[in-house]
């Protein structure tokens, strides 16, 4: 390996880490650090306060009180109740994708239901913008009193990650010969039993991986989240969005803490199914 | 796959018709097996496909009776009421130069950074093809942008393309003296940093796809060809990068639809602004729909990408199905 090569490596690596070093870095910064000239690449008097305004405001303002120079923001709410509710909307999106998408993947797969064309009608929702289909969706949504609820979300990202649920599990299942199951079917199981007990607990670990990557999918989506939303459901990414446009930019601490909480499930997730990343965002086109 | 896999089956509707034809109604009169409504398998989709139906026939059909209309949330009449003003909004949208131009501006945003993304995933993977120590941590750095959430990555940016903030510190430490640019509300250059951040997100998974693809490229004709003496070049432009066409073609295809619906950065970092210079199809309707209200009148300019986006879709998908086979 030559020293020309090592440093184009060592150059991509910096680049790809530098923005997300400065995301952190700044999440600990004083405020008087937030945007001063030159800018504070490493603080020296770290502080949680702007972690507190996320999560804890009224604690926050206890600090500001009696710590010199210390911030005190007025936050309507602390942030736990958008965790809560990504959490749960997520959640419960993933399961719902997953189950019809596994149901569905067995199908195509194993019966060719709907012949050689069906399966791409799926993908066409991945191929136009959403907001194209979140107009008429509010409209929709608001008719039958959907709209700023959880069953609204819940369905709207169930359909959304279909695509990516039904294309990865079925190339889950394909890489499994059917021979297994037609031998469960002689001994006289069922259909379904054969693929319960012997398909099954042999994608097991493909369906897990397809669920973490359609939690990154759900827990990362915001278009949804801002548009269906009226301010009794809140999730993470309408959270960091609120900071950056109510301080009209001013609050850069307070943004990177909340960014930093926000994504840490998801590179923890990411990391978890590294692997099948590429299968997942290529919708099983492409494997390792 | 092909022919082994279709034959007959013993599904439920198959083994209830064998035990009619044995008349076994003789033996067991109350238990009739009767053949079910909807085919096992069909049943199986259905749940999906009622989602599908749910969440994009029913909102596109709403869409399509929205466009001939110009309902206003704020007008103070439900939809259903609206006044119908047929074909206007269409020919309205042929003379907005606003919406022109964010078709515009969206397709320059695709090439340019989908172009980049691939140029620069290609050079990246050509250095990671034989192993060295750290390989792989040095991979799993690389891979860190397409982990985070899209907001927060372009909350990032926010930070990094701020007056005061390090790229103006890093340029202005470049050249010398300081440097001081109002990168986000400048109309020449504030699609920059929209168009860098995606780049920055999405060129690993560019990476990825490019690195499994070389991978699995078949050694022996790169040794073959070592063996007979041609240059790392000719191999380079002769044998891995026609072998990797199809991968190629799967990644552009991936990316180039994705970024098409580019939205989260634009909205945290400029909202389509200043004015409407950054403005992108997906952040231009928002802004119809969401920030002036004009709901029909944004239903029909929907509808337009709507039907551009699927067919050229439905011709480009080819690749993706000669790969599944």
């Amino acid at each position: 390996m030559t020293a020309l090569r090592r440093l184009a490596v060592a150059l991509a690596m910096l680049i790809s880490f530098f923005p997300i070093y400065w995301l952190v870095s700044t999440s600990f910064k004083p405020h008087d650090e937030w945007a001063t000239f030159p800018p504070v690449w490493l603080t020296e008097r770290p502080t949680l306060q702007n972690y507190r305004i996320v999560f804890a405001p009224e604690l926050a303002r206890e600090v500001a009180a009696t710590e010199a120079g210390s911030l005190d923001y007025k936050v309507s709410a602390s942030a736990w109740k958008a965790f809560a509710d990504s959490a749960i909307i997520s959640t419960a999106a993933t399961i719902l994708s997953v189950l019809f998408g596994t149901l569905a993947a067995y199908s195509i797969s194993r019966y060719r239901t709907g012949g050689e064309n069906y399966p791409f009608q799926f993908l066409t929702i991945r191929m136009f913008p959403p907001i194209a289909v979140v107009v008429p969706m509010v409209v929709v949504f608001s008719f039958v009193r959907l709209s700023d609820t959880y069953p609204g979300l819940i369905i709207a990202y169930t359909a959304f990650t279909l695509p990516f649920s039904i294309w990865m599990i079925r190339s889950f299942i394909d890489e499994v010969p059917e021979d297994l199951e037609s031998a469960a079917m002689i001994y006289g199981m069922g259909p379904m039993k054969a693929f319960l007990t012997v398909t099954l607990p042999l994608v097991k670990g493909g369906i897990l991986a397809t669920a973490l990557f359609v939690f990154i999918l759900n827990w990362s989506e915001f278009l949804f989240a801002l548009t269906l939303t009226q301010g009794k459901i809140v999730t993470v990414t309408v959270q960091v969005a609120n900071y950056v446009s109510a301080s009209s930019g001013k609050l850069y601490g307070v943004q990177a803490a909340m960014g930093t909480v926000s994504t840490l499930p998801v590179i923890l997730f990411g990391y978890l199914i590294q692997k099948h990343l590429v299968r997942g965002l290529s919708f099983g086109a492409i494997k390792r | 796959m092909g022919g082994a896999r279709k034959r007959a089956r013993p599904t439920a509707d198959a083994r209830g018709n064998a035990l009619m034809d044995q008349d076994t109604a003789a033996t067991m009169p109350t238990t009739r097996i009767r053949k079910p409504l909807i085919p096992f398998n069909v049943g199986l989709v259905l749940p999906a496909q009622l989602t599908m139906l749910a969440v994009v026939l029913a909102p596109t059909l709403i869409a399509i009776y929205l466009s001939v209309t110009d309902w206003q949330p704020t007008a103070g009449v439900p939809w259903y009421r609206a006044e119908i003003v047929w074909f206007w909004n269409f020919y309205d949208l042929w003379y907005d130069e606003r919406y022109i131009n964010a078709l515009w501006r969206t397709l320059l945003v695709v090439v340019v950074a989908v172009v980049c993304e691939l140029a620069i995933a290609i050079g990246l993977a050509l250095l990671f093809l034989d192993e060295w120590p750290w390989r792989k941590l040095a991979v799993s750095v690389l891979i860190l942008p397409m982990m985070i959430v899209p907001v927060d990555a372009a909350n990032a940016f926010f930070m990094l393309f701020n007056d005061r903030g390090p790229i103006n510190h890093l340029i202005g430490m470049a050249i010398g003296r300081s440097f001081e640019f109002s990168w986000l509300s400048d109309p020449n250059w504030a699609l920059a940093p929209i168009v860098l951040c995606e780049i920055w997100q999405w060129t690993p998974l560019m990476f990825l796809l490019m690195l499994t693809g070389f991978t699995n490229l078949l050694q022996n004709q790169i040794r073959a060809a070592i063996v007979l003496g041609a240059s790392r070049v000719r191999i380079f432009f002769r044998i891995m990068l026609p072998l990797l066409m199809p991968v190629i073609a799967v990644a552009l295809l991936i990316r180039g639809i994705e970024t098409f619906k580019i939205f989260d950065a634009v909205y945290i970092l400029t909202r389509g602004g200043p004015g409407a210079s950054t403005e992108t199809i997906s952040m231009f309707m928002y802004n119809g729909a969401f920030v002036y209200f004009r709901i029909g009148y944004i239903a029909a300019a929907a509808l337009l990408v709507l039907v551009v986006v699927v067919s050229i879709c439905l011709a480009l998908s080819r690749p993706l199905k000669r790969h599944h086979g």
